[in-house]
Formats: structure tokens, C-alpha cells, sequence
């Protein structure tokens, strides 16, 4: 069943890509589809019948040279199951709208057949993704990194006749591989210390390597946390984290499906994914941890804050997913990967159906994506309205805080995620910076949710008065994969709050662990350092890697994080409730504000529009020197040098020669006859100093 | 014991008595009219007797006192002489006919020539060697000017002799003085003569002048200034057949001489031979970019092809004799199929030789030029084809032995030899539109043509084998 | 030293005989012979042709074929030869190798016979 699952995409790409010519773009169109159906329902049955235990099956054997031992293999256990409910069912909800919203195309003519193409990516999107995921070790995973990573490529750079589409690949492309270099050199790193990629042996190895110095760029260092380190790199460019986020937004030059499905849902997280996936590592390496955790609140922090000016739909979006990864960086780097991955499941639902709801309104109002010409398009667009309110009220997080039906907590999706990973922090950095910048951010995150909402649907109509005119309502075929979403959007937290951030003999449960009662200094600890917290009672039993995740049992953070004072409960309830009344204010009350606001603070407006200046920065830093060596070498280097030194020779010393031996073939027989001469003479001579002879 | 001896060198006594009572018996009966039939006869002997040796030889036996020896080796040369000249008479049949140059005397100077360069392979002594050679060389000298009334072919003719007495002169005298320093014109008398570090420079003198007349007559630099005027003057035929068994037989003798001769100053000999391999494949290359006749491009070849098989000889290895005995044989298949397709080049009935005429012959005749392309790049050693195998096998013996800088002054050569080579491929395809050929339909040079350029193809399996005879031969040579 | 001195003795007596005959037959000539001197006589002699004349004047090449038919014949006198002297010595193998010799010898003389080769018109 497994198997289906991972190569029925691979069949449907396949189909499509190669035999569209035969079956036609309609039936390409429904094989893909279909297949990701097949995928999905296989998924939700796998999902749902784990009893959590981890199950290891062989497909073929892949690389074996010398120590190194590679199959193909599925390693299925919670991970990878709650991975495959995400990939598969985002995944064949996007197929399903993607009929209707790519059934035109202004970028493509009606005779090319552009559909079965888009199709057939989204389909190999898809089984690369599940081989990154199912994978049972470093290599197989990377082969689907970087297929993945192909994929986005082809998909962002889909309409490829516009250039700011083929600069957009390009640069996802190139980014990604600054990310995956550090994720390789791990890779390098594991197996130079452990002598194999597979998971099980390396996540065995783990507390050894935590003892052991590696050597690296001439210092040594403590080799868990260089390692978890160098994977961390390549999460970094996957999931768009500070400093190798600057290809994210740029990606949004793609069809928004895609942006839908990769660059909310899926890919990016693969990055929180290998970071929960490596977390018998990241267990012993801390000062690495405390780095992801500081990252992913800084990088939760300044997207949401580049957020807030941009006019750009899809970028305000693009911005959004960036700081969400943030916040699962955070719970990722805090110690508990239960609800870092919560949050990338609950996140998959209402991000995927922001996306989706935003081509929607792109659909209806021809392709303009610019908020300040929307406006007043709820009564157009009655049913993506409600569906984009729906995805705003799960991303900001509303709900009813300190309130619980039998220990489960009432609100959307997203506020049950995400104040799980805003009290884990409080816990994780002790109230200090992360916290606050996640707290911030949810504030941020509110208003410029809202801003979104307020700026498209309400006010008055902006912009071309005859694009108003022709706004339609999206076809059904794009609003039911809506309609699906939305109830994941509204139910995903509340449902599985138990087992992904309940008490820890569930969770550690849930991801297929044994508890045990903890060493009772242990629990003294605890009790001396958080009084209000209730005893601790359970901590994991497994060694390293025998479970889904693996929880040190000095980790506390997911029991204390039950614990926290009420105001750290409120506050980003708080948030974003004040971020609501601010984007109220400033765009349904009184709509002169931002753009005083903007006209006082100029350099602030357009240091946040500006996204901060990374792009600038970058392009100072390393575009021009790069472009200017590569000019150098170009010019001086291959053109001079070696075209001048092989032109030189092509085609002046060895016609010179030619015309040499031409000239010595006078057609005299004493010319000839003295070069017999003149030969012996030469050898006798050579054979005279340099013989053997005495 | 005359029995034995007569026995071993019964297919050279076979193949010397049917020419010379053929010749009587042409002269006194038909003339030239007898010419078709004895060229047919005699190729089905040279057929018959390349088999009878390849088949029947076994070990190796020596014939009146060492002066003639039959081994693996020599009979690797004869089959491959045997077969080469045989395929090049066939070919050249209808091409002299139709130019009046069937001449009877021309298929018995082949078959003499070819006695010849049969005992020369098989020499043993000095004295064999020096008949043989001779009886190979005047044969030779006679039919390069066959075409009496054109004055390119005379001068060709004239040329070819008096370089060639003088080559013959400076062997003379290299085993004169080889002779005067062992005492015996025994090779396996001068072995022994010649060892130990500290040899008498006479002794070296000799091997110098030894190995230049040998250089000669494989046209290797400088003793090659004959081969561009000789092939370019001679009848395209015959100058596919000095281009083919006479440099295999004078390889074999150079090796045999090197080897059971001077076997005991390998080092020596080395650097010679290397010098002599890397002059020839470095102005084979260089000169022939110059050449617009085919048949001149086709001597230069020649000459970077014989620095390639010295390259194997200069290894001074097994490995390296048997490298070069393979490059040979690919060599003269390469060769064969190479004139057959220049053999066929004609216009209005009249040979053409220019490589412009050869523009846009794929538009013309697009398998003719299909297998020209595949011959040329497997003469200019382009992978998968069998001709980069014997380059490969060569490079391979010279950088086992030792001779990095040979090696890496080989693949130099190639690449720079590979431009004229391709600049054929480039008139055949992407020319310029000029007036072509026509004619040329011989269905037997279409034949040796589509043969040779399918088994470069093909050869690649295994060489069809040749690596074991040849490993063989090399064996039995160096001791 | 001297040793090999003294085996080069013979070489200088030698020498000095040669020097010694060469000045007595010129001295002879200036002081004994006769002198009456014409044009053909003062001229080189060359085989028959003018000495100081252009080198590449045209001539029969008959000259040449004949001459080299009679190089091939006279070589085959100097090995007849020592073989005719040491005849009463000779064993089989060596009569009959000058017989076979001798037969490939007649039948390339047969065949220039034939191809006219001896007809001087």
C-alpha cells in the first residue's frame, strides 16, 4: 500500500508528461488527478490505522560502493505518515483545482498543449516529496530533496516566456543549492563518522557523536552539532529561513496552485520535517537547537514584519508561510517536534486554502495581483470570501483561550497550533526572545491577515473599473477543494490537540514511544523550576531512534509547556486581537492612516517594503562579485587565455609548421636524400652521448 | 634436414615458382590478355596460403641453421600481408584495366613483393633479411612507375629507387659493422653479442644505421620524404598497396630485428625508436593539414600512423609488439577500406584525387560517405571505432614502459591529426556546392568499402580476435 | 707504442711505393713520350660522350637496359666462380642451388628475350 502511494504520482507524471500526445491533455489531466485521489485515500487509510510502530520495507537495493549501502526504503512511522496525509491530500486538491484555474492561460495559446506539462510536474513534485519523506536514509532523502527542488524549478519558471518567471527559478534554484551544499556536507559528515546513511545506525550513533570532535575549516568542534548544524543549512534553504529566504517571494512568479502546494504546504516544510526526522541528533546537539530556535523566531519576526506593506496578494501570502516556518523553527528548536509538526499540519490546511482562495480572486479579477486595485469583492466572490475569512481566522489564531471542553481547547486550527508553540517557547527560552518575537509576530501575523481581508473583499472598489465589472466567482471545480480545506482548517487543531500536545504519555504514544516513570532528581527539578507545574510523570524510554521522534528525558519543555502563567496563555490572544482592531481601523474606520503612516515614517515604510534590503545586500555581496569573476574569467580567462592560446596555436603555429613541411617537400631528391643524412647524422650523434655504449 | 628446411619455406618456394612460371607462361601465350585471370589467381593463392599459414603453423621452428624462422609472429605478419595484398589486387583489378595499366607483369611483381616481405618477417639472419628485403623493394620500385608514359609515375619510380638504394646502402652498412662487431649474421648470434651495459660503440653505430634503413621503409621521420611524392605519383592501386602489406612486413622485420637481434640493448633502441614515433606522428599530422590530394593526405597518414605502431615497438615490451601487431592489422583494415573509397572517386571516367571534389557527397551518395565518415573517424581515433582501440593499445604499452611523455605526445598528435581527418567529414557534409563525382558504382569497391567501415563498427566487440594471435606472436618474439 | 707503429709499416711502404710508381709514370710521360697533340686527343674521355656538354642531353635509355642485362650476367660469373673452383668439394645441395639459381637466372633471360628487351631496333 506504501508503495502505491509513492510511485502512483510517478505513474501519473509519467503518463502525462510522456504520453499526453497519445491520451490528450483531458485524459493527462484526470490520470494525474485520479492517481493523487488513489494516493490520498491510500494515505488517510495508512494515517488512520497507525498504531504508531515504526515499519521499515525494502523496495530495491540503490547504491553499493565500498561502505556504503543504499536501498530505496520506506521508513513509516508517525512522521511519515502524517507527512503523507499532507502531501497526498494538498496535493490532489490542488490537481483538482488546478483543471479550472489552468483551463486558460493568457501566458500560453490555446493550440499548445501547456496543461498536461503543468500536470505532469505537479504529479513528479509529488513523488518526490513522498520519497523525502518515506525515506529510511540520508540519500534516498536527498534524491528527493533535490527532486523536489527540480520541481519547484520547473513549476515556478512554468511561464517561462516572461523573464521575471525564468529569473524567479533561477534564483530558487540557486539558493536552494547554497542550503543543500551544507545539507550534502552533513550527509559527508554522518557518514565519515558513523560509516552509514542509514537512519536507524546513525540515530544509534547519536550520543556517541555528541562525545566526539570533528575537525572542520581548520577547528574542532563537538561533531552533533556541526552535523545537526550542517543539515540545519540545508532546512534553511528548503524552508526559506532568514538569510536563504530570499527565493521564497520571488516564487511566487509561479501559477498559484503551485504556490499552493509547494511553497506553502509542502516542500517548505520539508525543512521542519528533516529537523523533526533528524530529532535524535538535534537532541544532542543543544547549541545547534538554540540556534534553530533563535533563527526561526528572528525569521518569524521579519517576515511577518515585510509583511506588512506588501501589495503584492501572493507576497503578503509568500511572507506569511516564511513566518509560520518560523514558528515551527522555534517549536522545532525548543525541544518539542510534536507541535513543531502540529503546526505544520494544521498549517498545510489553512495556508494551502489562503493560497488557493487567492488565485481564486486572481481568476476572478483577470490575473491582477495587486491588493490596491481589489476592493469590495465580497458580494463578487461571495464563496472564496468565506473561504479566505475562514483560512484569516484560522492563520491569526482566534479561539477561546483558557477554555477547554475535557482538555480540548475551542478555536480554529491555527490558534491551537500555534499558542502550543508560543507557550513551548515561553517554556524554551525561559520568557526571553523568541517568546517575544513570536508573540510580536502573531500580532503582526493579525494585521496583516486582516489587512489582506479588508484591502480585497471590503470598501470600495479600486482599479480598473472594467476588471470590476467582469469579476466572477470561480468555477466549482476551484471551490470545492476549498470548501474541503476549510473544514481541515477549522477542526485539523482541535482533533488531533491530544496527540500531538497533550500529556506526554500521549504524545510520546502517538509517536509510536514507551513512557516510563523519570529519575526522581528529574522530577524534583522540574518541580523546583516551574512550582505551578504539576509533577512530572512521564519521560521517553526508547533509545534514539527507535520511536518517530525521539524526546531526551531531561527535555521538559512539552510538560512545563502546560504550565505557563495565564497572561503568557492570553497574550497571543491578545495579539491578535489588537492586530484586528489596528488593520480595522486603519483600513474600514479611517483609511487615510497608512498612507500618512507611510509618508511619516518613509524610511521604515520602505526599509519593510524594500523586504529589509536582503535582495540589495545580496546582490552587493555576492551577485556582482560573482557575476564580475565570472566576467573576469570569462573574458580574460577563457577568452584570452585559453581561446587565444589554442587559437594561436590552431591556427598560427601549426599552419606555420605546415607550411614548414610543405616547403621541406621540395620534390628534389637531394633535399630528400639530405634529410635521410641529416636524420642519421642526428641519431648517430643523440646515440653517441646518450647510448649505452662505452 | 633439406626436407625439413624445404618444408618450413614451402609457401614462399610455392608462391616464387607460380610467379615465375607464370610470368614465362604469360609471356609466351597471351600477354596482357592473361592479366584479369592472374590477378584472380593469384589473390586466391595469396587467400589460400594466408590460410594454409594460419591454420597449419604451430610453435616455432627455425629453417637452415636460424636463418629463417617460422613463429607465431611471423606467421601474424604473413596472414595479414597476405590477406592485405591480396584484398588491394582485387580491388585495383577494375581501376587498372580501364586505364590500360593491366599489365601481366603486374599481379607477379605483386606476388614477388609479396614473397619478399614474407621473408623478411620471417628472417633470421642478416642475409634473409637483406634478400628479402631487396627482392620486396626492387618490386616495388618496379611497379611505382608501372604507368610508364606519365612522367609523375616515373619520377615517382625513379625517386622511390635511388632513395630506396640509399636506405639500403645505410642498412648495408649498419650490418656490416653489426657483422664486424659479433662476428656472425645470426640474430640469435648477435643477441648475444649484444649485452651487458658496456656495448662497442661500433655495435651502436650499427643498430643506428640498421634502424634507419628499417625507418625508411616504414616512412618514418626523416627517412619519410619519399612517401608523400611516391603515393601521390603511383597508380592510386599500388599506392594502396604500398600504403598497406609493405609497411606491415617492414614493422615486422623492424620489430624482428629489435627484438631477437638487439634484444639485449632494449634501451637503447628505445630512444630511437621513440624519437623516430614521435617525428613521424607529429609531422604526419602537421604536414598533412596542408594537403589537398587525397592520396598525399593518405602518405602523411601513412607516416603518423607508422609513429603510432613505433610507439608500441618503442614500449620494447611484449605488450608493446602485440599493441603494435594490433594497430597494424586495424591499420591496413582501416587503409584497405580507405582506398577503395579513393579508388572509386572519379569524374568522367578519369581518377579524381582533389578532397574538394568530395564536397557534399552525402548528398550525393550518403552510405559511401556514411562509411568514409566512420573509416576517417576510426583513422583519426575517435571513440567507440576500432582504430581509437589500437591508439588506445599503444598509448597503453608506451605508458606501461615507462614512456609517459610518448604517451602524452601520442594523444597531442591525435588531436592535432584528427583536424584533417574531420575536414574530410566536413567537405562530405557541409560543403560548399561544387561539381562532384559521378561514376564510382563498383560494386567491389563499394563492397571493400561498406566491409571495412562495418567491421571498425562491429570490431569493437573484441576485435574479432585478433588480440590472442597477436598476444601469441609477441610472446614467441620477445623472450 | 712502437708495436703498433710497426704494424702500420707496411701501409706507409705502401703508400710510398704508390707515391713513388704515380711520379715516375708522370715524370716518364713529360720526359719520354711523344708529343702531337689534336683536338680528340687533349679532350676527357667519357664513355663515349662529349665531357663538357649539357648534362641532360637526351639518349637512347636502350644504353641502360642493355648495360644493366650485362651487370646481372657478369655478377653471375663472379658466383660461378669460386663455386666452378671448388666444384670437385661440392655437395649435392650445393650443385643443385647453383642449378636452381641458375634456372631463375634463364627464366628471366627467357622473359626479357620475349618482351624484346634484347632487340636493339
Amino acid at each position: 500500500m506504501e508503495t502505491v502511494i509513492l510511485f502512483a504520482p510517478l505513474v501519473g507524471a509519467i503518463i502525462a508528461g510522456f504520453g499526453h500526445r497519445i491520451i490528450g491533455d483531458k485524459a493527462a489531466q484526470v490520470v494525474t488527478t485520479a492517481m493523487l485521489f488513489l494516493a490520498m485515500a491510500l494515505s488517510w487509510i495508512v494515517f488512520l490505522g497507525h498504531d504508531g510502530q515504526m515499519q521499515q520495507i525494502e523496495i530495491l537495493r540503490f547504491i553499493q560502493s565500498g561502505d556504503l549501502n543504499t536501498s530505496w526504503g520506506i521508513r513509516l512511522d508517525r512522521l511519515t505518515t502524517i507527512m503523507l496525509v499532507v502531501i497526498t491530500s494538498v496535493s490532489a486538491l490542488v490537481h483538482f483545482y488546478s483543471i479550472g484555474y489552468m483551463a486558460h492561460d493568457e501566458n500560453f495559446s490555446e493550440e499548445e498543449s501547456y496543461r498536461p506539462r503543468f500536470f505532469a510536474y505537479l504529479s513528479f513534485f509529488t513523488f518526490a516529496m513522498l520519497t523525502l519523506v518515506t525515506s529510511d536514509n540520508l540519500v534516498q532523502m536527498f534524491f528527493g530533496w533535490e527532486g523536489v527542488g527540480v520541481a519547484s524549478y520547473l513549476l515556478i519558471g512554468f511561464y517561462f516566456r516572461k523573464d521575471s518567471a525564468n529569473a524567479a527559478s533561477i534564483k530558487a534554484f540557486v539558493v536552494n543549492r547554497v542550503g543543500d551544499f551544507g545539507f550534502a556536507l552533513g550527509i559527508f559528515g554522518l557518514f565519515m563518522m558513523t560509516g552509514s546513511i542509514q537512519f536507524n545506525d546513525i540515530f544509534a550513533a547519536a550520543p556517541e557523536l555528541a562525545e566526539t570532535t570533528l575537525t572542520f575549516l581548520w577547528r574542532d568542534w563537538n561533531a552533533a552539532n556541526l552535523l545537526a548544524f550542517l543539515l540545519f543549512v540545508g532546512a534553511m534553504g528548503k524552508s526559506a529561513q532568514l538569510f536563504l529566504h530570499t527565493w521564497l517571494p520571488d516564487a511566487m512568479e509561479g501559477p498559484t496552485p503551485v504556490s499552493a502546494l509547494i511553497h506553502a504546504a509542502t516542500m517548505v516544510t520539508a525543512g521542519v520535517f528533516l529537523v523533526a526526522r533528524m530529532s535524535p541528533l538535534m537532541e544532542f546537539a543543544p547549541d545547534t537547537m538554540a540556534f534553530v530556535t533563535f533563527l526561526g523566531a528572528t525569521t518569524a519576526f521579519v517576515a511577518a514584519s515585510i509583511g506588512l506593506v506588501q501589495n503584492d496578494i501572493k507576497r503578503v501570502i509568500a511572507y506569511s508561510t516564511m513566518s509560520q516556518l518560523g514558528y515551527m523553527f522555534v517549536a522545532a528548536g525548543v525541544g518539542v517536534y510534536s507541535v513543531a509538526m502540529f503546526h505544520l499540519f494544521t498549517h498545510a490546511f489553512f495556508k494551502a486554502m489562503l493560497f488557493l482562495g487567492a488565485g481564486s480572486v486572481i481568476h476572478g479579477m483577470h490575473h491582477e495581483q495587486d491588493m490596491r486595485n481589489y476592493g469590495g469583492l465580497r458580494k463578487k466572490l461571495p464563496m472564496t470570501f468565506w473561504a479566505m475569512m475562514i483560512g484569516t481566522l484560522a492563520i491569526t489564531g482566534v479561539g477561546i483561550p483558557l477554555w477547554t471542553i475535557s482538555g480540548m481547547p475551542i478555536g480554529f486550527a491555527g490558534f491551537v497550533s500555534k499558542d502550543a508553540i508560543i507557550e513551548s517557547a515561553y517554556v524554551g527560552t525561559m520568557g526571553g526572545y523568541g517568546f517575544w518575537m513570536l508573540v510580536i509576530a502573531a500580532l503582526f501575523t493579525s494585521f496583516y491577515s486582516w489587512r489582506l481581508m479588508f484591502l480585497t473583499f471590503y470598501g470600495e472598489a479600486r482599479g480598473d473599473k472594467h476588471t470590476h465589472d467582469h469579476a466572477h466567482e470561480s468555477p466549482m471545480i476551484m471551490l470545492v477543494p476549498l470548501g474541503v480545506l476549510a473544514i481541515g482548517s477549522i477542526t485539523a487543531g482541535m482533533i488531533w490537540y491530544g496527540s500531538f500536545f497533550g500529556k506526554q504519555n500521549e504524545v510520546i504514544k502517538y509517536f509510536g514511544g514507551h513512557y516510563t516513570a523519570p529519575a526522581e532528581e528529574l522530577a524534583k527539578e522540574v518541580a523546583a523550576n516551574n512550582p505551578k507545574a504539576s509533577k512530572l510523570k512521564y519521560v521517553m524510554e526508547d533509545a534514539p531512534g527507535e520511536a518517530a521522534i525521539y524526546i531526551k528525558p531531561e527535555n521538559t519543555v512539552l510538560h512545563e509547556a502546560h504550565y505557563v502563567p495565564t497572561w503568557v496563555k492570553l497574550s497571543p490572544f491578545v495579539a491578535m486581537v489588537i492586530g484586528f482592531l489596528t488593520a480595522l481601523w486603519f483600513y474600514i474606520w479611517n483609511p487615510s492612516i497608512p498612507g500618512r503612516l507611510a509618508a511619516n515614517q518613509r524610511p521604515l515604510y520602505l526599509f519593510l517594503l524594500n523586504k529589509w534590503y536582503f535582495d540589495e545586500i545580496y546582490d552587493f555581496l555576492f551577485v556582482k562579485p560573482a557575476s564580475m569573476i565570472g566576467r573576469f574569467l570569462w573574458k580574460r580567462g577563457d577568452g584570452s587565455t585559453i581561446d587565444g592560446m589554442l587559437n594561436g596555436l590552431a591556427m598560427g603555429i601549426i599552419p606555420f609548421f605546415t607550411r614548414l613541411a610543405g616547403k621541406a617537400q621540395s620534390g628534389y631528391l637531394f633535399t630528400y636524400a639530405f634529410a635521410m643524412v641529416i636524420g642519421i647524422v642526428a641519431l648517430i650523434t643523440w646515440m653517441t652521448l646518450a647510448g649505452g655504449a662505452r | 634436414m633439406l626436407q625439413a628446411d624445404l618444408t618450413i619455406i614451402l609457401p614462399e618456394i610455392i608462391l616464387s615458382i607460380y610467379a615465375m612460371l607464370a610470368l614465362v607462361a604469360a609471356v609466351y601465350t597471351g600477354k596482357d590478355k592473361a592479366a584479369p585471370m592472374l590477378v584472380w589467381i593469384t589473390s586466391a593463392l595469396f587467400v589460400v596460403l594466408a590460410v594454409w599459414i594460419g591454420m597449419n603453423g604451430e610453435g616455432s621452428t627455425e629453417a637452415f641453421g636460424g636463418m629463417f624462422i617460422e613463429d607465431a609472429f611471423s606467421r601474424f605478419g604473413k596472414v595479414t600481408i597476405l590477406l592485405s595484398a591480396a584484398a588491394v589486387l582485387v580491388m585495383s583489378q577494375d581501376y587498372m584495366h580501364r586505364r590500360g595499366l593491366l599489365r601481366f607483369e603486374y599481379p607477379l611483381l605483386v606476388a614477388l613483393a609479396v614473397v619478399g616481405m614474407m621473408v623478411m618477417v620471417s628472417s633470421g639472419d642478416l642475409m634473409t633479411l637483406y634478400m628479402g628485403l631487396e627482392l620486396q623493394s626492387l618490386s616495388l620500385y618496379v611497379i611505382a612507375s608501372l604507368r610508364r608514359e606519365s612522367a609523375k609515375s616515373t619520377e615517382a619510380g625513379l625517386k622511390y629507387f635511388v632513395l630506396g638504394a640509399l636506405s639500403s646502402g645505410l642498412l648495408l652498412y649498419g650490418a656490416s659493422l653489426v657483422y664486424g662487431f659479433s662476428g656472425t649474421t645470426l640474430f640469435a648470434g648477435i643477441i648475444e653479442a649484444a649485452q651487458g651495459d658496456y656495448l662497442p660503440l661500433g655495435m651502436l653505430f650499427g643498430l643506428v644505421f640498421m634502424a634507419s634503413g628499417f625507418a625508411f621503409k616504414v616512412s618514418a621521420v626523416p627517412f619519410h620524404m619519399w612517401t608523400p611524392d611516391v603515393y601521390e605519383g603511383a597508380p592510386t592501386p599500388i599506392t594502396a598497396f604500398f600504403a598497406t602489406a609493405p609497411k606491415v612486413a617492414a614493422m615486422g622485420l623492424f620489430a624482428r630485428v629489435m627484438h631477437d637481434a638487439f634484444g639485449g640493448m632494449v634501451g637503447d633502441w628505445q630512444q630511437i625508436v621513440a624519437l623516430l614515433a614521435v617525428l613521424s606522428m607529429f609531422l604526419g599530422a602537421i604536414a598533412a593539414i596542408g594537403q589537398r590530394d587525397i592520396k598525399r593526405l593518405m602518405a602523411y597518414s601513412s607516416i603518423a600512423h607508422m609513429g603510432y605502431a613505433l610507439m608500441g615497438l618503442a614500449a620494447g615490451t611484449a605488450f608493446g609488439v602485440q599493441a603494435m601487431l594490433v594497430y597494424m592489422a586495424i591499420y591496413v583494415t582501416m587503409n584497405i577500406g580507405t582506398f577503395a573509397f579513393i579508388l572509386s572517386m572519379e569524374k568522367d571516367g578519369q581518377p579524381v584525387t582533389s578532397i574538394d571534389s568530395l564536397n557534399l557527397l552525402a548528398r550525393a551518395e550518403p552510405g559511401k560517405a556514411l562509411a568514409m565518415l566512420v573509416l576517417l573517424f576510426s583513422l583519426a581515433g575517435v571513440p567507440p571505432l576500432v582504430g581509437f582501440f589500437g591508439k588506445f593499445y599503444v598509448l597503453r604499452a608506451a605508458y606501461d614502459a615507462g614512456l609517459v611523455w610518448l604517451a602524452v605526445a601520442g594523444v597531442v598528435a591525435s588531436v592535432i591529426g584528427a583536424f584533417y581527418y574531420l575536414r574530410i567529414v566536413y567537405f562530405m557534409y557541409f560543403g560548399e556546392e561544387s561539381e562532384g563525382l559521378d561514376g564510382g558504382k563498383s560494386a567491389m569497391l563499394s563492397g571493400f568499402l561498406m566491409a571495412s567501415a562495418a567491421i571498425m563498427l562491429i570490431g569493437i566487440v573484441n576485435l574479432f580476435g585478433i588480440e590472442t594471435p597477436a598476444a601469441m606472436a609477441a610472446a614467441q618474439l620477445v623472450n | 707504442m712502437e708495436e703498433m707503429l710497426r704494424e702500420y709499416l707496411p701501409i706507409l711502404v705502401f703508400l710510398a711505393v704508390a707515391v713513388g710508381l704515380g711520379l715516375v709514370l708522370i715524370l716518364a710521360a713529360i720526359l719520354v713520350a711523344v708529343r702531337n697533340p689534336d683536338p680528340e686527343k687533349v679532350s676527357a674521355y667519357e664513355c663515349g660522350f662529349n665531357a663538357f656538354d649539357d648534362a641532360r642531353m637526351k639518349f637512347d635509355v636502350r644504353f641502360y637496359l642493355v648495360s644493366i642485362l650485362f651487370i646481372i650476367f657478369d655478377l653471375e660469373i663472379a658466383m660461378l666462380f669460386p663455386w666452378a673452383v671448388a666444384f670437385k668439394d661440392l655437395s649435392m645441395v650445393a650443385f643443385w642451388s647453383m642449378m636452381v639459381f641458375l634456372g631463375v637466372l634463364t627464366i628471366g633471360f627467357a622473359y626479357e628475350w620475349k618482351k624484346g628487351a634484347l632487340e636493339w631496333e
